[in-house]
């Protein structure tokens, strides 16, 4: 009986990092009511940045954040500066098509930098299991993920709350002209926060590449999660942001386990149209 | 002679060169031609649904997966004829439209196009754990292979046409009007007694159905089926750069798109992994240099419409 609180256990476990792949995605609808289809695609370049260096200096992944994370930052303020600036006020759909542009170059560019063979970031703590009362295993890489994960939201709280940045972006945010009058570029402030999205994304990225095997193609894989977590959550909201990322984590795993594991992706996604039918602006968002 | 009279002996010509083709033509440039017929038939179901009503779907793999699909059953299965699997294709695809409709229709904008893709990527899943059509292995259409390259190339050519004759016939009617009065103000519209649902559900039906008739076509034509490339995304990519190229909200567009797409397809077929990454730069810079699509930027320059779908 008790053996059923493991893809329970484990189920909230993923969700941490669940929330963390969905985070940047729920954090730039928030702030410039934009999708960025590329997010996946940024998510998935991390984890061959994190590989190279790895391979090159032979450190721990986690370790590798020191190089993946500022050259993501770039990348991620150049793509706002360069490319998503010139569209912001044309509506929803150049948003939606650059973006989709974007993550075919960016899937396509890894397929031919680091052929299409499954990579891992290896490292020890993939195969270890702590044992919970002899009733069920717990990957300790789960327990990772999840300590990481939550450090990572409560970290953007923070930002959010208490820094000139973090004001100066909820600022564009809620009221445009009202920013540009107390002086704040709203382009710059729109690609520094592009910056930390992506950030967010990297830090997934390396997560999911020490957790799981991937390709350049999971990007894809990976926005879908990332949509399901924020939608079931709600577009722009830190909490629901959370919360869904324990939901769809709880449902893949607990889904999995009763219909199999095959279908273990489509009891996540029967549960987002669910949601989507039935709240479409998410659990805890505002509409 | 009135520049009317010239289009239509014009469009005559074209016609009947068209039908002529597989007589005069090499086996090459049929095989071309039933490749942008089919293109343009689901670029511009696309169309219909992202130019003309608001519906960006990301998910019209959906209806090609589920039209590939109905045909191998359907044929080989059950041994009905090919045509008529290939029509219950589209008769399957609009029932699917029909049952996901409550929900999608719920959906708005951004909400709508995830909601389509994660659709479709949820039947990809149930197809390659589903033993009937032998999981992710795919399935060859055998009956296809008693075919030759011009019977289906006078498919596509009969589903290209139909669709672009509907499409025009469409636009010009009563609900045509009612779609545009919904894309300029849909509160206004509303207000004056359109019915935006009924509208927009009409267009997708219709869609569904012709992009399954044609995914049908298409899959006589590459004769094997598999559930994650048939319900993949790689398609909207594909109906995304044509429309976008063509220009999105006009007859001509995917006409034009579709054209641009295939012959830059073969060219580029030689470098492989790059032709993906050329096709995507193509679509970032022409939504920023020529954001109408070459049909619409021509339109503009010349003052001159293809398919005029205003009331004169």
């Amino acid at each position: 009986m008790l053996t059923s609180l493991e893809p329970l256990i484990n189920g909230i476990l993923l969700g941490g990092l669940y929330a963390v792949i969905g985070i940047g995605l729920s954090m730039i609808f928030g702030i410039m009511r934009q999708v960025n289809l590329a997010h996946g695609e940024l998510m998935i370049l991390a984890s061959y940045f994190s590989l190279v260096f790895l391979q090159l200096l032979g450190i721990h992944p986690l370790v590798t954040f020191l190089f993946v994370l500022p050259a993501i930052f770039i990348l991620g303020y150049l793509i706002q500066t360069f490319l998503f600036n010139w569209v912001l006020e044309k509506g929803m759909e150049p948003y939606l098509m650059i973006s989709f542009g974007l993550s075919i170059i960016l899937q396509n560019a890894m397929l031919l930098l680091f052929t299409p063979d499954a990579r891992t970031l290896q490292t020890s703590l993939a195969i270890k299991s702590i044992n919970v009362f002899n009733l069920f295993y717990v990957p300790v890489i789960y327990l990772v993920d999840f300590v990481v994960g939550f450090l990572v939201l409560g970290l953007l709280h923070l930002i959010m709350k208490k820094t000139y940045l973090g004001w100066a972006i909820r600022a564009a945010s809620d009221n445009l002209t009202a920013a540009r009058l107390m002086g704040i570029n709203p382009k710059r402030v729109y690609a520094l926060a592009m910056g930390i999205a992506v950030i967010t994304a990297a830090i997934s990225g390396v997560l999911v590449g020490m957790t799981f095997t991937f390709y350049p193609h999971s990007g894809t894989q990976y926005l879908i999660i990332a949509f399901g977590v924020v939608i079931i959550g709600g577009l722009g909201s830190l909490p629901g942001t959370f919360l869904g990322g324990l939901i769809l984590g709880v449902s893949q795993l607990v889904g999995g386990r009763i219909i199999g594991p095959g279908l273990q992706l489509l009891s996540g996604y029967i549960i987002l149209l669910i949601v989507l039918t039935i709240r479409p602006q998410g659990i805890l968002g505002r509409k | 002679m009135s520049s009317n009279r010239i289009r239509i002996l014009l469009a005559a010509l074209l016609l009947i060169a068209l039908a002529t083709l597989p007589f005069w033509a090499t086996r090459y440039m049929v095989s071309i031609l039933l490749l942008i017929c089919l293109y343009m038939t689901l670029a511009s179901m696309w169309n219909l649904l992202a130019g003309y009503s608001g519906l960006i779907s990301l998910g019209q793999q959906m209806f090609i997966g589920i039209g590939g699909y109905s045909l191998a059953v359907l044929s080989m299965y059950h041994g009905l004829p090919i045509f008529l699997s290939v029509f219950l294709g589209g008769v399957i695809s609009v029932l699917l439209a029909v049952l996901i409709s409550l929900p999608i229709f719920r959906m708005k904008g951004v909400y709508f196009a995830i909601g389509t893709w994660i659709i479709a990527e949820a039947l990809g899943i149930c197809f390659s754990n589903w033993g009937y059509v032998r999981y992710g292995m795919g399935l060859f259409i055998q009956p296809a292979y008693r075919l030759s390259m011009s019977t289906i190339y006078y498919a596509a050519l009969v589903l290209c046409i139909g669709s672009i004759a509907l499409i025009y016939l469409l636009l010009r009617s009563n609900l045509g009007l009612a779609l545009m009065a919904i894309r300029d103000d849909d509160r206004a519209s509303e207000a004056i007694g359109v019915n935006i649902f009924r509208c927009k559900f009409t267009c997708f039906l219709l869609s569904a159905f012709i992009t399954g008739m044609t995914a049908g076509v298409l899959y006589l034509n590459t004769i094997f089926i598999q559930p994650f490339e048939a319900f993949g995304i790689g398609w909207t990519v594909k109906l995304l750069f044509i429309v976008i190229i063509g220009g999105l909200g006009t007859v001509a567009g995917p006409i034009v798109g579709a054209a641009v797409f295939v012959v830059l397809q073969q060219y580029l077929s030689e470098y492989v992994g790059f032709n993906l990454i050329i096709f995507g730069t193509i679509t970032i810079s022409v939504i920023f240099f020529t954001p109408k699509g070459i049909v619409g930027t021509f339109q503009e320059k010349l003052g001159f419409e293809i398919f005029p779908i205003r009331r004169r």
